[in-house]
């Protein structure tokens, strides 16, 4: 029929089994070396099914046998009607509620989506090359019988100089409320991966002219292909105009063969345009293997998705954005290891 | 643009185009706010006009009360009216058979997809077995020449700069594509 299209309209209004016999009969005329060697093959090919529609010829008999609307008769169930009827629940009310949705992998899901089309090639690298590299990079010998250390007391007790002690749960980490993870060692089935990015933009100025968070809102769709979220200010400054709850700021995360696509970007097309570009700041991190970097509102149209319509934002109203980058590992040396096997230069002092 | 649309989007132009005054500015909402209050303003004398209230009245002489919106901001309001909750397609629908065509397809790829995983984990705990049998046998022997047991692992166990600022040069991560170069690497380039 595509073929068809491309004809001209005179020819195209004559009936088309007309033109499929003129087609065939002129074919048989001629010998080509294909169609001798379909002949050849064809004892092979014979035995596929050159439709899915074909149905077996049915002797009179079975014709007679066919009655459908008994089956039907003395079938004690009803049977599901053709067309599939089930549309599933517009929200999630949580685990106990009576109607749950599909999973996302039902086609029939509200959240179903096709895919994956590709193969990013940071994860073929990954799985190929450097994730048995790390391992192997990384390996520290446990002789047998080393007694394991003991992580089970990680939280400090009360030294019992009060009575008022008794009972109470036990102190909190040094120097603030965050206990970071302990460093687990790199084995087989610990290798650290990347589990997901996320990109988050804050406009302060959006309090003010709520175009700018509509801008930040456009770039980032730009960038991840995703609807962001919208997120608001936690504080009130009166010296920098920002008041509590208001929408100032934008996120999105990106998690799989997404993440993997934007961090290619980034390593690839926007890092080696930054000029006088030396590295990521090695300090980065927050002590359990998530590392993050920023981008100014200048280096943002170095991304391709903005630079190939950058004269459809509004001058001077781009935001910067910053990148979170949460790995599995469990410490920020491991995952800095594993950016930098990536190909993601570090400079500066290192503080773990 | 606004031809090629679906016709629930005629009206949605001419809504974006202008857009109410309350947007604009808070702090021109709160100094019309104080006007009203018998205290006088502490951030502008209540005779003097700041510069955005005379933008306003210029507007406002122009008949239409309503401020003009950047086209191009009106392009991107546009863009997420489309991507609104309210125009979210209704989710496929399948007849039985075609149904569980995908199901058999889904399974088979998910079946695909734990093999190579198997496989993949496979091989990293083979690689990780046979590097700790030959650790341990470094660990047993003693060293070349005449060095002490154990010499040659405590040298393996030398885990200088790895995580440093340059464990791994940067040459290495050249990402493995499906078409790669007829040279693999060009010793002669230089800047």
């Amino acid at each position: 029929m595509a073929s068809l299209r491309g004809l001209s309209r005179p020819v195209r209004s004559l009936p088309l089994a007309q033109l499929a016999r003129q087609t065939a009969g002129g074919l048989r005329s001629r010998r080509c070396v294909s169609s001798q060697a379909a002949e050849a093959a064809a004892p092979v090919l014979n035995e596929l099914e050159q439709t899915s529609l074909d149905v077996p010829e049915l002797s009179h008999e079975e014709k007679l046998q066919y009655r459908p609307w008994k089956r039907a008769k003395d079938r004690k169930m009803r049977l599901p009607a053709q067309r599939y009827q089930y549309h599933p629940p517009k929200y999630y009310r949580g685990p106990l509620h009576p109607v749950q949705v599909p999973p996302s992998s039902d086609p029939i899901a509200r959240d179903f989506v096709p895919g994956p089309f590709n193969n990013p090639r940071l994860r073929q690298t990954y799985y190929s090359t450097v994730a048995s590299d790390i391992m192997t990079l990384t390996y520290m010998h446990v002789p047998p019988g080393t007694p394991e250390k003991d992580y089970s007391q990680r939280l400090r007790s009360w030294d019992d100089s009060s009575p008022y002690h008794k009972n109470r749960p036990l102190r909190g980490p040094r120097g603030g409320s965050a206990l970071p993870l302990i460093e687990r060692p790199i084995t087989f089935n610990n290798i650290p991966r990347i589990e997901e990015i996320t990109i988050a933009t804050y406009v302060p100025e959006a309090i003010q002219e709520p175009d700018y968070l509509l801008v930040a809102r456009t770039m980032l769709l730009a960038l991840t292909g995703t609807t962001p979220e919208i997120t608001k200010t936690k504080s009130n400054v009166v010296q920098w105009r920002i008041q509590k709850g208001k929408k100032a700021g934008v996120k999105t995360t990106l998690t799989g063969n997404a993440a993997y696509e934007f961090l290619d970007r980034c390593i690839h097309l926007v890092f080696p345009r930054i000029k006088d570009w030396e590295g990521i700041n090695a300090s980065t991190g927050d002590g359990s293997g998530n590392l993050a970097w920023g981008f100014d509102p200048e280096q943002m149209k170095l991304f391709p998705e903005i630079e190939v319509n950058y004269w459809l934002y509004p001058p001077k109203m781009l935001p910067g954005c910053r990148v979170f980058v949460k790995t599995t590992a469990t410490s920020d040396r491991q995952a800095r290891l594993l950016l930098q096997a990536m190909g993601l230069p570090f400079t500066g002092k290192i503080r773990d | 643009m606004s031809t090629s649309l679906l016709p629930s989007f005629r009206g949605l132009a001419s809504r974006l185009l202008s857009r109410p005054f309350a947007f604009t500015s808070t702090l021109a909402l709160t100094q019309q706010c104080r006007a009203l209050s018998t205290t006088s303003s502490t951030q502008a004398p209540p005779g003097a006009q700041t510069k955005a209230e005379k933008k306003e009245r210029e507007k406002k002489k122009k008949g239409r009360g309503e401020q003009q919106r950047d086209p191009k901001i009106i392009n991107m309001l546009k863009h997420f009216a489309v991507l609104s909750p309210r125009r979210i397609p209704p989710p496929l629908r399948m007849g039985r058979n075609r149904y569980l065509r995908h199901w058999t397809i889904h399974r088979a790829w998910m079946l695909w997809l734990r093999k190579q995983r198997e496989e993949r984990e496979r091989n990293w705990m083979r690689q990780w077995q046979s590097m700790y049998a030959a650790c341990e046998e470094l660990r047993l022997t003693s060293g070349p020449g005449t060095r002490e047991e154990g010499y040659l692992y405590r040298v393996a166990m030398e885990k200088k700069g790895v995580y440093g600022l340059n464990p791994i040069p940067i040459e290495y991560a050249r990402p493995q594509v499906e078409t790669p170069p007829k040279q693999a690497w060009n010793h002669d380039w230089k800047r």
